[in-house]
């Protein structure tokens, strides 16, 4: 048995650590071991047979006290049983395996076992300081004099007898809760508190083989707030495809965070996980597979997109028409792309388009462009689009063009895709509108 | 330096007779200063092209190949093309590479391009929807960030990015992240930007040529300096099919047309390739 017992620290008025914040430790724990007891201020938890998973017995510890220190825990500490682990951690020894336990407990004080406590004024006049004093007063002795509980108590932080716990249930919607330690007046504050319930989040999605596709942030406005500032804000954050990696969702927050101004100091977070999807590990190979470093495409871009903007990161769709302007259409890049790709087209097609054709100047019958234009050839005729009508109301307008398109050299520009547009009465006017480059 | 007079001294007597008659000398080491092949093969010479230590990208175009080290675009380093203008000759220049990118199922990913990129004429670069990606980043420390994280992430087949403003010391943290992106990454920058310094390994100047060609001058390679311009051949967006063989000069067409302006013949050509109203009989005169 390979127990190990993480003590949150007391409240500022010496105040047992909350029900939520033990919770909270105990569902993230969840994720190495389904043995997870919550005993007074301390979670406890057996991972004697998840040490080989977690790549053994010191990357385990490493891992729990590096996580646990993010969490708050202040104390951690290992040993064969549940509440010798406890009393090593209220003792601050953190390893139990150092020398045998019975040697260990012997020599710690009697107040880091709470079975002592109701006696602990009369063992004291008793002359008793230490856990071996009690365990050299004779048995039956101690149990009449005192209640049953403190030798079993005494056995099973020994090892002499064994011990029964009631296991913490892994909930099945995720929701957890934290007060900030101080008022927070920032949004991109906000992620130092929001960062330990992404770990429980992450830690209940690894318990449940699954990853997140859509969590909310919500937080609580100080009660001295002002009137006007309402209750509090809700951030809801997507991702593509489902993940439980803390650092892309941290990033994804931060990035989000930074655009959100507070109206009033935040005393108080919660975070939901409003979509969890099941999805495929990769499993732990003896062989290393062909190796990827680096991040996939799509995080990088679901990054960028939440820094600039979903509608600035952006995939094409061809569209079967054959007027420029709406010849391909662009979405925003997480979007699934149609399955059935449009024919391709084989005329003579710009490679850069401008947004808004450009009108140009003429000297004579010649356009120019950084110069007189060279028509090299045409005319292209592309006409139609009395079907499309854009706006709404009184002020839609139809979407019909009647254009000849030109292939034009400029000396300095390029090779130009231009066209020639007939205006009101005899008029005609160029436009630029594409560049083959 | 002892075993080279030994050795010259065994076969000849003295090195200033071996020097005076290389024919005397006996065929196996045929002349005293031509040196033997796997000896040969170890030296660098300064009039050689440097070797490109990581992977390479072909840019189809044979004659830019011979002069690149490598003979291909860099991969995991930087590239910086610099041309008078932008969005002149971007695609054509880097379009033959792209093709085998996305051929192999790379993704490309343009960032701040100065317009906005057309896929049908791409698909004559290669390019489909799958594999294009636009970043419309705008402030030049937006567009420095995205290409950073680009760079690092080392996902996509091939990263382009306009850079107008971008600083020395920018540049060469890009290039430190992109030691580690399998992908060549192009940076375009505006002609001014020769003079500055640059860690990019290799800085090609590209200019458009009015014949259907790109002449590129590489600035910056490693190996010896670049004399003169590489003529690439090129026709961009599928034009090849329309183009009719007078089309095909038409530095020819300007160069008359230019001698038609200084003589101008009695009647002036009227209403070059012009939309004509309908009701009128429609008439296009040669275009020059």
């Amino acid at each position: 048995m390979l127990w190990a017992a993480l003590l949150l620290p007391n409240g500022p008025a010496a105040t047992p650590p909350s029900d939520d914040a033990l919770r909270g430790l105990a569902i993230w724990a969840l994720q190495f071991t389904p043995r997870v007891a919550v005993s007074g201020e301390a979670v406890l938890l057996e991972v004697e047979a998840s040490v080989r998973l977690f790549g053994g017995k010191r990357a385990l510890r490493d891992r729990v006290v590096q996580e646990g220190a993010d969490q708050g825990v202040n104390a951690v500490a290992w040993a064969t049983t549940s509440l010798g682990a406890h009393a090593l951690a209220r003792a601050g020894i953190e390893n139990g395996f150092k020398r045998p336990l019975e040697v260990l407990l012997d020599g710690l004080p009697m107040r880091v076992l709470t079975a002592v406590g109701p006696h602990h004024a009369t063992l004291a006049r008793l002359g008793c300081q230490t856990l071996g004093d009690i365990r050299r007063l004779p048995r039956g002795g101690i149990s009449r004099r005192f209640d049953k509980g403190l030798l079993g108590a005494m056995d099973r932080a020994y090892g002499l007898q064994p011990e029964a716990h009631e296991w913490v249930e892994l909930p099945d919607t995720f929701e957890a809760r934290l007060e900030l330690m101080s008022r927070v007046e920032s949004a991109p504050a906000l992620l130092f508190g929001a960062r330990r319930l992404l770990l429980q989040l992450c830690g209940w999605l690894a318990a449940r083989h699954s990853g997140t596709t859509a969590f909310t942030l919500r937080w609580a406005h100080d009660a001295m707030r002002n009137k006007d500032a309402g209750e509090g804000g809700a951030l809801t954050i997507r991702t593509a495809a489902p993940t439980r990696n803390l650092e892309h969702l941290c990033r994804l927050l931060a990035e989000n965070l930074a655009k959100v101004e507070l109206l009033a100091p935040v005393g108080d977070l919660q975070l939901l996980a409003d979509e969890v999807v099941s999805f495929d590990e990769k499993s732990a190979s003896l062989l290393p597979d062909e190796s990827q470093t680096g991040e996939s495409l799509q995080l990088i871009l679901e990054r960028i997109a939440a820094r600039l903007g979903p509608d600035r990161v952006l995939r094409p769709v061809l569209t079967e028409d054959h007027r420029l302007e709406w010849m391909q259409m662009w979405q925003p890049a997480p979007q699934p792309l149609p399955r059935r790709p449009s024919e391709p087209v084989d005329m003579p097609q710009p490679t850069w388009v401008l947004p808004q054709p450009l009108k140009l100047a003429t000297r004579g019958p010649r356009p120019m462009y950084q110069g007189v234009l060279l028509l090299l050839t045409g005319p292209h005729r592309v006409e139609g689009g009395w079907w499309h009508r854009l706006g709404e109301g009184d002020e839609a307008i139809t979407a019909q063009v009647q254009r000849d398109y030109w292939v034009a050299l400029s000396e300095h520009a390029g090779v130009l895709w231009i066209f020639n547009e007939r205006l009101a009465g005899d008029e005609t006017a160029w436009y630029l509108h594409g560049v083959f480059a | 330096m002892s075993a080279v007079l030994l050795w010259a001294g065994d076969e000849d007597g003295s090195p200033t007779q071996a020097l005076a008659h290389p024919s005397k000398s006996p065929s196996r080491r045929s002349q005293p200063g031509a040196l033997p092949p796997e000896i040969e093969q170890a030296i660098w010479r300064g009039c050689d092209l440097g070797k490109q230590l990581g992977s390479v990208v072909s840019t189809g175009f044979a004659a830019l190949d011979a002069e690149l080290p490598g003979h291909g675009w860099p991969c995991q380093s930087l590239t910086e093309v610099l041309s008078p203008q932008p969005s002149v000759l971007e695609w054509r220049l880097v379009g033959p590479a792209l093709r085998s990118v996305v051929a192999a199922g790379g993704s490309v990913v343009v960032v701040g391009p100065p317009k906005h990129p057309h896929l049908p004429g791409l698909r004559h670069a290669g390019i489909d929807e799958k594999h294009l990606v636009w970043v419309q980043a705008d402030a030049p420390a937006e567009r420095l960030w995205c290409t950073e994280q680009l760079v690092k992430g080392n996902a996509c087949g091939a990263l382009i990015a306009w850079l107008p403003q971008a600083r020395p010391e920018q540049i060469r943290r890009l290039q430190v992240c992109a030691q580690a992106c399998e992908g060549p990454v192009f940076l375009f920058r505006p002609a001014a930007a020769q003079h500055e310094s640059s860690a990019a390994p290799l800085r090609v100047m590209a200019a458009f040529g009015l014949d259907w060609e790109l002449q590129v001058h590489v600035l910056k390679r490693r190996g010896p300096m670049h004399e003169g311009v590489v003529h690439l051949a090129s026709i961009p967006g599928g034009l090849s099919a329309v183009l009719t063989p007078r089309l095909l000069q038409p530095s020819a067409l300007i160069a008359s047309r230019e001698s038609f302006r200084v003589n101008p013949p009695e009647v002036s050509p009227h209403a070059l390739g012009g939309t004509a109203p309908s009701q009128r009989p429609r008439r296009h005169t040669t275009i020059r």
